[in-house]
Formats: C-alpha cells, sequence, structure tokens
C-alpha cells in the first residue's frame, strides 16, 4: 500500500526539499506579494502591453489595428491594405485561445497557415466572437487585435509537429531564472499544453541548450513525430531573450512574471505576451525545483541592477 | 525576508487568534441554547412538556402556618421551564429546593396551588454519576430481629438481580415468605416498605434512600406521589421500584424530592392532603425556546434571534445556514486537494440540487440533461452564433428539457424526471457552454475529465449536506458559521502542496 503510494504521489517533504512550488504556495507568497493587482491589466490586455514595450525597447510583432466595437468590423479590410499576411488575437486572450493567423489573401478569400480558405464572413464571424467576449478571460467584451505575422526562424522546424514554439521564461525580480520550450505533438493535438501531451523541453538559463526533456511527465531523448534530438536544442540569440524577460520587469514592476518570446528570422526574438499569473509546468520540464531557485535570488542575487547587468549576473554568474 | 516571514505568521497568527475566540463564543453560544433554550443536538421538532400542579390541603388550626413542600429540581432530564404558586395571603420563598409559605394565623380549610412546566430533555436521559455517600448507620436490630433479617437475606439471594433487587422480589412474593411476613410492619404500606427495605440494606451497609416523584402520565390525578428506592451500587444511585425491583427511572417519572424529608411539613394545621395532577402538552422544541430564553431573563435576545422569526422565513435561512459548510468543503477540494472543477461554486450548487432530488434520481436527471443539452449546444456550434445569444438559447433550451423532464416523470409518476426542476437553469446552461468550449479546444477527454471532477466535488459536497443531523445543527447553533469563516480564512494562508500536486510533481523527486 505504502509502496503504491510512493509510487505515484511524493511526500510533501520531499517536494519541500526539491524546492518544488505548489499553486497554494505560488498564490500566496508569490504572486499576492510581488504582483499587485493594478498592475495585472498591464499584461492581461496585449494593446497596453505592445505600447508600453514600445516604449522600453523590447521589440514585439508590429500592431496592425484594433477593433473594438461591432461596427468598427466593417473597416476590417482597410486595416489590413498593405498587409499580406497578419494575425488576429484577442486583446485578454489567453493560452493561444481565438488566435487567428492569415499567412495570404485575396479578393475569393483567405488562407490559413494550415492551407485552409476562409471567406471574408468567417473572418468577420471570429472577430464578432472575439468583441462578444468569446476567448476573452472572464468572457467580458474584448478588443480584437491584428498584428503582423511573426516571420518564424527555422531553426525549430524539426522540434514541433505543427505551430511554432516559444521560449518561455520565467522572470523573478528582474531575473530570468528558469526557461522552456514546449513544442507540439500529434498527440497533443498540435498544442503546447503540455498536460494535453506536448513535449517540455527544460532550457538552461545560462546557455539556452536543452536541460531535459519531458512529455507526459516521462523523461525522453526524441521528438515523438518528427524524432528530431532533443538534446540538440540551443536557442540562438540567448542574451536577447533573457534581455527581453529582465526588461518586462521595468515594464510592467511584476516581481513574477511568464514571458512569452518567438524568433523571428530577420527581427531576432520578439516579445509574444507577458503573463502574470505563470504556471508551474516550467519545473517539470526542468526538472528543477523553482521555490529553491526563487530564494536564491532573494538571498544572494544583488539588488538596484540596471537589466543588462542583471541578465550579465545569469550569464558570467556570480562573478562580480 | 525576515519581515515578510514575519507578516505571513501574524496573518496566520491573528486568523487562528479569531479561530479560537469563534470556538469558544460557539461553543458557549452552543451550551447556552441546548441549557437554557432547550435545544438538542439531535434534530427533533417536537418536545414533551408537563405541567404538574400539586394541591395542598388542610385543616388551619389557628396558629401561625408554615408549609414546607418538596419541588422538583431541574436535572438532566426534566427542566423546569415556569413555575407558579396560586396562594392568596401567604409568602412564599424557595429553600434548598423545598417551596416555603408562610401566614398569619387562618381558619378552616386551606388550598393552595404550586404548578411547575416541566420540558422532557428525552435526550439527555441516563443514570448520573454521584458522589460516594457515607457509610449508613446499621440500624439497632435485637437478637430476634437480627436473626430474621440474616434469613430474609439467605433467603433473597436465590432472587435474580442486585441485592435490592433480590429484597424487593422477595418482599414482592405472591404468597409471601412467613419469615417475611414476621418481619413486616402491621400495616403494609408503600413507604412501610419502603423503609423496612432501606434498614435491611443498611444493615449490610448499603447507603438508600427514598425518593418521591410522580409518574408523569397524561391527565393523571393522584393522591400520593409514587415511591421508589433509591440504593448506593457500583458507585452510582440506582433507582428501584418497589413494586417489581426494575432499577432505573421509570419513562416520564420525575422525582420531587430524595432522601429522608418529608413531601410536606406542615405547621399551624392538621390532615394535610397533597394531590397531583398532570397534564402533557406537545409543542416545538424552538417555540419551547421562547418560553425558556423568558425564564432565563434573555427574552430580549432570544426575539433578535432567528427562532423567532415565522416558520417559512426560518425555513428558507435554514437552508441558507447550509452554505458555509459547503463552501467550507469547496475550498478544501479545490486549495488543499486541488480538483479543478467547472466553475468554483458549481459543484456546491449541484449538491444543493441533489438534497433536494435525492441522489440516485438526481444524478441520472443531470445526466440526461448534460447529454441533451451537449447534443443541442453541438448543433449551435455550426451556426456560429454570438456569445450571449447562443448562451441564451442554451439556457431556454435546458428550461425545455426541464420542462419536459417535469411532465414526463409526472406522467410516469417517475422521480428521475420529476427532480428535474430542482436544477439550476443557469447554472446548467454554463456547464454546458463550458464543457461544449472544453470539448472542442482540448477534446473530450479533458471535457469529460471536468465534468466528473465537477460531479465528485458535488457528490463529496452532498455527503455532508445530505446528512438532516448536521443540517439541523448548522441552523440551531448557527455561530458555527462564524467558526467556518474563519477557518477558511485560515485556509487562504495555506501555502502547502495540493493533494493533485503530489502526484504531479512525482517525476521530480527520485
Amino acid at each position: 500500500m505504502f509502496k503504491w503510494l510512493s509510487k505515484y504521489f511524493a511526500s510533501p517533504a520531499k517536494l519541500r526539499e526539491a524546492g518544488i512550488m505548489g499553486m497554494n504556495n505560488r498564490n500566496f507568497k508569490i504572486i499576492s506579494k510581488f504582483n499587485r493587482r493594478r498592475l495585472f491589466p498591464l499584461v492581461d490586455d496585449k494593446v497596453q502591453t505592445k505600447n508600453l514595450a514600445q516604449k522600453f525597447g523590447i521589440t514585439t510583432p508590429r500592431l496592425i489595428g484594433k477593433i473594438e466595437f461591432q461596427h468598427e468590423a466593417a473597416n476590417f479590410e482597410n486595416i489590413i491594405k498593405g498587409w499580406n499576411s497578419f494575425v488576429i488575437k484577442p486583446a485578454h486572450g489567453s493560452g493561444g485561445k481565438g488566435v487567428l493567423v492569415i499567412t495570404a489573401h485575396d479578393e475569393t478569400g483567405f488562407t490559413t497557415p494550415s492551407g485552409r480558405r476562409l471567406a471574408y464572413k468567417d473572418i468577420y464571424q471570429h472577430i464578432s466572437n472575439t468583441l462578444s467576449g468569446l476567448y476573452s478571460l472572464g468572457g467580458q467584451y474584448d478588443t480584437a487585435v491584428i498584428e503582423e505575422m511573426v516571420n518564424f526562424s527555422h531553426i525549430f522546424d524539426d522540434y514541433s509537429y505543427q505551430g511554432i514554439p516559444d521560449v518561455r521564461l520565467i522572470v523573478y525580480k528582474g531575473y530570468p531564472v528558469m526557461a522552456m520550450t514546449r513544442l507540439a505533438t500529434a498527440a497533443s493535438g498540435g498544442r503546447a499544453n503540455l498536460h494535453q501531451g506536448a513535449v517540455g523541453v527544460g532550457l538552461d538559463i545560462k546557455t539556452g541548450k536543452t536541460l531535459k526533456a519531458v512529455m507526459r511527465n516521462k523523461p525522453i531523448t526524441h521528438h515523438p513525430d518528427t524524432g528530431a534530438d532533443l538534446s540538440k536544442i540551443e536557442v540562438p540569440f540567448w542574451r536577447e531573450h533573457l534581455l527581453i524577460g529582465a526588461k518586462a520587469y521595468e515594464m510592467t514592476g511584476l516581481g513574477y512574471l511568464g514571458a512569452d518570446i518567438v524568433l523571428d528570422a530577420n527581427k531576432g526574438p520578439m516579445m509574444l505576451e507577458l503573463n502574470a499569473r505563470p504556471g508551474l509546468a516550467v519545473q517539470i520540464a526542468n526538472g528543477l525545483g523553482l521555490y529553491k531557485v526563487l530564494k536564491r535570488v532573494d538571498k544572494y542575487y544583488p539588488k538596484k541592477l540596471s537589466p543588462e547587468e542583471r541578465v550579465d549576473f545569469i550569464l558570467n554568474g556570480r562573478k562580480k | 525576508m525576515l519581515y515578510r516571514l514575519k507578516r505571513l505568521v501574524t496573518i496566520r497568527f491573528i486568523l487562528t487568534i479569531f479561530l479560537l475566540i469563534s470556538l469558544g463564543y460557539a461553543g458557549y453560544s452552543m451550551y447556552y441554547k441546548i441549557n437554557y433554550w432547550g435545544f438538542s443536538l439531535a434534530p427533533k421538532t417536537r418536545a414533551n412538556v408537563w405541567t404538574v400542579e400539586a394541591d395542598v390541603s388542610f385543616e388551619a388550626d389557628g396558629n401561625p402556618i408554615k408549609i414546607s413542600l418538596a419541588t422538583p429540581k431541574s436535572s438532566n432530564e426534566y427542566k423546569v421551564l415556569d413555575q407558579d404558586i396560586v396562594a392568596p395571603g401567604y409568602q412564599s420563598s424557595l429553600e434548598d429546593g423545598r417551596l416555603i409559605l408562610t401566614s398569619a394565623p387562618r381558619e378552616g380549610i386551606q388550598n393552595v396551588y404550586y404548578r411547575i412546566l416541566l420540558f422532557d430533555n428525552e435526550g439527555a436521559k441516563g443514570k448520573v454519576e454521584a458522589p460516594t455517600p457515607p457509610a449508613p448507620e446499621a440500624p439497632f436490630f435485637d437478637e430476634k430481629q437480627k436473626a430474621v433479617a440474616d434469613e430474609i437475606l439467605f433467603l433473597a439471594q436465590k432472587q435474580p438481580g442486585d441485592l435490592p433487587q433480590q429484597i424487593i422480589r422477595l418482599f414482592n412474593q405472591i404468597p409471601p415468605e412467613p419469615t417475611v411476613v414476621a418481619f413486616m410492619p402491621l400495616k403494609k404500606t408503600p413507604k412501610a416498605t419502603a423503609e423496612i427495605i432501606s434498614s435491611l440494606l443498611a444493615y449490610k451497609k448499603v447507603p438508600s434512600r427514598l425518593a418521591r416523584g410522580i409518574k408523569l402520565a397524561e391527565n393523571k390525578q393522584s393522591f400520593e406521589p409514587d415511591l421508589m428506592l433509591e440504593a448506593y451500587i457500583d458507585g452510582r444511585w440506582k433507582l428501584y421500584d418497589l413494586s417489581t425491583g426494575q432499577i432505573g427511572l421509570p419513562k416520564d417519572f420525575i422525582i420531587i424530592q430524595r432522601g429522608g424529608n418529608s413531601l410536606l411539613d406542615l405547621e399551624g394545621g392538621s390532615g394535610s392532603v397533597v394531590k397531583f395532577s398532570v397534564l402533557k402538552s406537545v409543542t416545538t422544541s424552538f417555540s419551547l425556546a421562547g418560553k425558556r430564553a423568558k425564564l432565563a431573563n434573555e427574552k430580549d435576545v432570544f426575539d433578535s434571534s432567528i427562532y423567532n422569526l415565522p416558520v417559512d422565513q426560518q425555513n428558507s435561512l435554514k437552508w441558507l445556514m447550509i452554505f458555509p459548510l459547503a463552501i467550507l468543503i469547496i475550498a478544501v477540494i479545490r486549495n488543499f486537494i486541488g480538483l479543478s472543477t467547472m466553475g468554483t461554486f458549481t459543484p456546491m450548487l449541484l449538491a444543493m440540487a441533489l438534497v433536494k432530488t435525492g441522489l440516485i434520481p438526481g444524478i441520472i436527471c443531470f445526466a440526461i440533461i448534460m447529454t441533451v443539452g451537449l447534443l443541442i449546444r453541438a448543433l449551435f456550434t455550426r451556426l456560429n452564433l454570438l456569445l450571449v445569444p447562443r448562451i441564451s438559447a442554451v439556457v431556454i433550451c435546458v428550461i425545455l428539457i426541464i420542462q419536459f423532464m417535469t411532465v414526463f416523470g409526472y406522467r410516469f409518476s417517475s422521480s428521475i424526471g420529476s427532480s428535474a426542476a430542482f436544477f439550476p437553469i443557469i447554472i446548467m446552461a454554463w456547464i454546458i457552454e463550458r464543457a461544449s468550449i472544453t470539448w472542442e479546444e482540448e477534446g473530450a477527454f479533458n471535457s469529460c475529465r471536468q465534468i466528473i471532477f465537477s460531479v465528485i466535488a458535488a457528490l463529496a459536497t452532498y455527503a455532508v449536506i445530505c446528512n438532516e443531523t448536521i443540517r439541523y445543527i448548522m441552523f440551531a447553533f448557527n455561530e458555527l458559521n462564524l467558526v467556518i469563516l474563519f477557518l477558511v480564512m485560515l485556509l487562504g494562508t495555506y501555502t502547502g502542496y495540493r493533494l493533485t500536486e503530489l502526484k504531479r510533481f512525482r517525476p521530480l523527486v527520485k
């Protein structure tokens, strides 16, 4: 009985020893202390995030336009004039819900990355749904954001079954402390959610190289669909990735945040969105306890450094 | 960091203090309500109230009158609710559980009445522990009496039961033993018999005393209180019926007076007779509470409590009072166990519905509404409706399903169908809507898992709140809700792992 228990369950003492952060701990000790409520709209609203990012010198996909009210939806074709590809997103969406990517369009209709053709009325319907709050966090009325499509770098092509992986950084008091990338699989239905069967790859925060790869809580070495060797991942422009995460702290004032960063072939790393309540799956992907790391930051990491200095501190260790 | 640690400790500390205060308050209040308002711990809507009237009549002889009448004391079994005295011109006082009436010299037949209202505290009947009384003085027997007593005690051994029972049974034997007859006084009254038995017990060093009481029976009139014998056996006083030897307080028996003191002492009169009459009435225990509160000079407190409200309002409050407990369970399920359900309080509302419908019909009915609702919702998906009109349409469909099931249930007298009306319509519609969206976005597996988790949470809540006693206690002792409030707040400072996280993070430890 006890053996059976310990096969499927970890003892709380062991989890604590490993410095694993639980949900209650995250909410009570970290988020409620370091993330003030009034700062949340800065990251929950993608339009605000974009505007702020611009001020702080963080690259984001360019804003083409936004549609706030139903009657503006008629204006949609004017907004996208001159843009062949673009993305329609809900301003208050989360987890990639309601994101519609258009790679090309002409008089007869629109094309999605999978090659599906959509008519104008389908796009109009999608915008209507977005405005009525179908994809927003609390179901409240929302704004549809139209932004430029990221010209994704091809280095991840072999590693993902569908969609483009992004890098998730956990930033604590301005220090990027943990990183992972999530790779969609056939089992996850092309989605990047770990609990749906996507592969989580923990990345070494100093180098951007693979630490560990897991799928459904079990270590794996190769991508189940593409067969790519997961241990070979090395994210280029790693310092720039970290710098975006570090700057996001000054930009939002959030002590604990998640930054989703994609790599554009021409413009380098770009911040896709920020999250004021990043999940705990990053621990599973890294095989490491987050709480332990955060305590180390509290104790040893210098305060009052600029974002660049913090990134250097992370990259070079504790050298002065 | 130290400061933060301090802050955490302080919040918890303060909440713990408040929890303890609320516990203390609830404890005191429960004690108070049980003892002064007569609330019981088990749901009991009706309580017996006995009116016992003692009519003392005597002929005054022209001297100053002093009447001393034994009165029943409140015990665990019976609580004195009210008492009143009808004795014009007499001055009354209570001393040592005896009613004292005094008056200037009078002539002729006198009648005084003493009436008490007794509340039958059925839950608390039992034998009472008592301190050891001193060993009784050995009765004075001469040689001949001693020999007879020894023989009686020897004969008594053949009777079943313990010593007092053996003696009582021997004395009640028909035809009586010649030895017993020799020992008996000439006039065989219950009192004389009891005294003889008592002296025999004293001979064997067993303390005993007489107890006078009244058998509470409806519309009973009697001139003589019933007599019983109490003996101190095995560390407690036990009551013995003098005619059968049966142990224990008979049902509906109230003891007025114990020990050797007389029932009535009278100075300044003769030919006294005490006549008892008993009247039983039934009343609800909450309405009785008002009377008892008045007795305890707490009428104002009672008047502003919920038990003074009209019954229908009490009933809806009764329903409301169970919510905090259900909320506590949901908080535990989510923050301690870590089950993710559809909507925070959805399982609670489902559990509430299940209480009204009954478990099995409720679950089946829920499954039917969900299935039909999801099928209809799947049709809506193709129509690409806007959010608010779509959810409105789902609400209307749920109403139609419920209506159909209710009619079906009536037509075929099926409890499954007729229980449909108890499900909260809007909540059902939202479950269907969410389940359908989860289904599209995260697959049927995740959608079903969420529904099942919600049902599990609802069942756990149901298991607690379906209990009639728990519902009664939460209503009768509503200050417990204060305890729950602080428990929930304390749970808000729980930073340990959730049960599901022990499984989720299992791969992270060796």
